[in-house]
């Protein structure tokens, strides 16, 4: 689960783009997602994520975040046949009404989420701050405060991972329990959770003062972020998926 | 008491972190696991306490093999320190911190007992038991993780690097408390630690370890006075023996720290005297 939010190095094509335009691709997949209301495209959409992922030879961890998602899904999916009464009965309580619409549902979290998790994987953090300061004029306190989140994502859940396996070694058997029981068990371990993570980032701002963090700006970065054919290749191609999701 | 047998384990999409690893600990003994970063000892001590399992061979408690057995079942025969305190600590007093252990474990004895046994271990570590743990210093953080660790009694006691961030009095109440514990109640103790002063004064046994394997097992003194070995695992000496080999000392006859410090200082003498 941790290193679904880390970079893969690479070279691909998909790496050497503009960190800006990954951003707006993944925007705009994510607006297709919702403004289309057909299954097909939800379809044709999901096979774009898989494709991005195979073309920058993260295939693994699309697999893995696709997989991550499907356990998610598949419950989304059981509540919304479940709860929708609309349509003609198929089977039981089930409708083709709800099949549809559990369907959709399901497509548009898979397709949305995992654009949003491949851009982690193929943009270094440093790169999506400094092209947001640099291309998008966003001041750098919050570029700053958006990758941190971001980078803290992790460390967090290796954290939680820690105290777990400090509470296992006193005896707190999480594997065998289920649901609200396991919930009730984790519940306490929000306390170390919450106090390491204000420690940690009262160090990260500390750190960032002493090296000078309010006197950047946005000519700061050394690198620089041009765009080249390759993006705008990118860039079209969004605009004709998202005419396609209005049109068709 | 505690037995690796060919153990073997490797993380997810990696190589191995530790191979073909074989080693008894007897009750009572005082070993320290030594290496570099990544030589693969916090690895050996959590499959010794089976919070990993292990790719191939087994692991034994007591003859428990840790694969076949339960949490709670581990857990009254094994504590574990670890490193960073606020992992373990999640209650809000010192009290509760101790009783959250002891109720875990211990349970079947009744809340009076347990209540019992919690003011036993605040009086020992003196602790009025009403102080917020995480307002404690981090020596004081280690002693709660320690206290909630020895009210259980275990028969082994893990330790991962337990001085890591201490200042030199602290780390003395940490490891003398834990001495007395393997001395007079015959506490088996395996520490993982960089600090070979802490390894020389306190730990019997030193099991060197690098690339996930088991160099050499032996007496302190023997292991320290070993260079080819020293220098093969990336490990510095005590200052005391790294001084006293400078100096030409072989400390053949020293099989104790007191030993090593009387040679060095008899070779001082005589460079004193020339």
């Amino acid at each position: 689960m941790n290193n679904l939010f880390q970079y893969v190095p690479g070279n691909s094509l998909i790496h050497r783009m503009n960190p800006v335009t990954k951003i707006f691709l993944t925007i705009i997949i994510c607006v297709a997602a919702f403004v289309t209301d057909r299954l097909l495209f939800l379809v044709g959409l999901l096979a774009v994520d898989l494709l991005i992922g195979i073309v920058a030879g993260v295939a693994n961890r699309t697999w893995n975040i696709f997989r991550g998602l499907l356990k998610i899904a598949v419950f989304l999916f059981l509540l919304q046949v479940l709860l929708t009464r609309k349509g003609t009965p198929v089977f039981w309580i089930i409708t083709d009404q709800g099949l549809l619409t559990a369907g959709k549902v399901v497509l548009r979290l898979v397709v949305v989420c995992m654009p949003l998790a491949l851009v982690l994987a193929v943009t270094r953090i440093t790169d999506l701050t400094n092209a947001m300061v640099q291309v998008l004029h966003v001041p750098y306190q919050y570029a700053f405060t958006l990758s941190t989140a971001i980078r803290f994502i992790p460390q967090f859940l290796e954290e939680m991972s820690g105290i777990m396996e400090a509470q296992t070694a006193r005896g707190v058997a999480f594997d065998k329990a289920r649901g609200l029981k396991k919930f009730s068990m984790i519940l306490p371990l929000c306390a170390p959770l919450l106090i390491s993570s204000v420690r940690r980032t009262d160090q990260t701002a500390v750190a960032a003062e002493v090296r000078g963090f309010r006197l950047r700006t946005r000519e700061s970065g050394y690198k620089k972020y041009p765009f080249t054919a390759v993006d705008l290749g990118a860039v079209l191609f969004s605009l004709a998926l998202l005419a396609g999701a209005i049109l068709l | 008491m505690i037995e690796l047998d060919k153990v073997s384990f490797a993380y997810a999409d990696q190589g191995p972190s530790v191979q073909d690893v074989s080693f008894r600990l007897e009750k009572g003994e005082f070993a320290a696991i030594l290496g570099a970063n990544g030589a693969g000892k916090t690895t050996t001590v959590r499959l010794m306490d089976g919070l990993l399992k292990p790719t191939s061979g087994r692991v034994l408690i007591g003859g428990m093999d840790t694969a076949a057995s339960s949490v709670s079942e581990r857990a009254a025969k094994v504590g574990f320190l670890f490193q960073n305190p606020d992992r373990q600590i999640c209650k809000n007093t010192v009290r509760e911190e101790i009783l959250f252990g002891l109720r875990t474990v211990r349970g079947q004895d009744g809340e009076e007992a347990l209540q019992a046994r919690t003011d036993e271990i605040l009086k020992e570590f003196s602790f009025s038991g009403e102080e917020e743990p995480f307002s404690l210093s981090r020596g004081q953080r280690q002693r709660v993780a320690l206290a909630s660790i020895l009210a259980v009694e275990p028969e082994i006691l893990i330790l991962d690097e337990p001085t890591t961030g201490l200042d030199y009095l602290e780390c003395c109440q940490i490891m003398d408390r834990i001495r007395r514990m393997n001395e007079e109640q015959q506490v088996t103790v395996v520490m993982v630690c960089h600090d070979m002063e802490v390894v020389l004064d306190y730990a019997h046994r030193a099991l060197v370890m690098a690339g996930g394997r088991l160099l050499a097992d032996g007496a302190v003194p023997e292991i320290f006075r070993d260079t080819d070995l020293m220098e093969k695992a990336s490990i510095l000496p005590p200052q005391m023996i790294g001084l006293g080999l400078r100096l030409g000392a072989g400390f053949e006859n020293a099989d104790s720290p007191e030993k090593m410090a009387e040679t060095v200082l008899a070779l001082r003498g005589k460079g004193a005297a020339q």
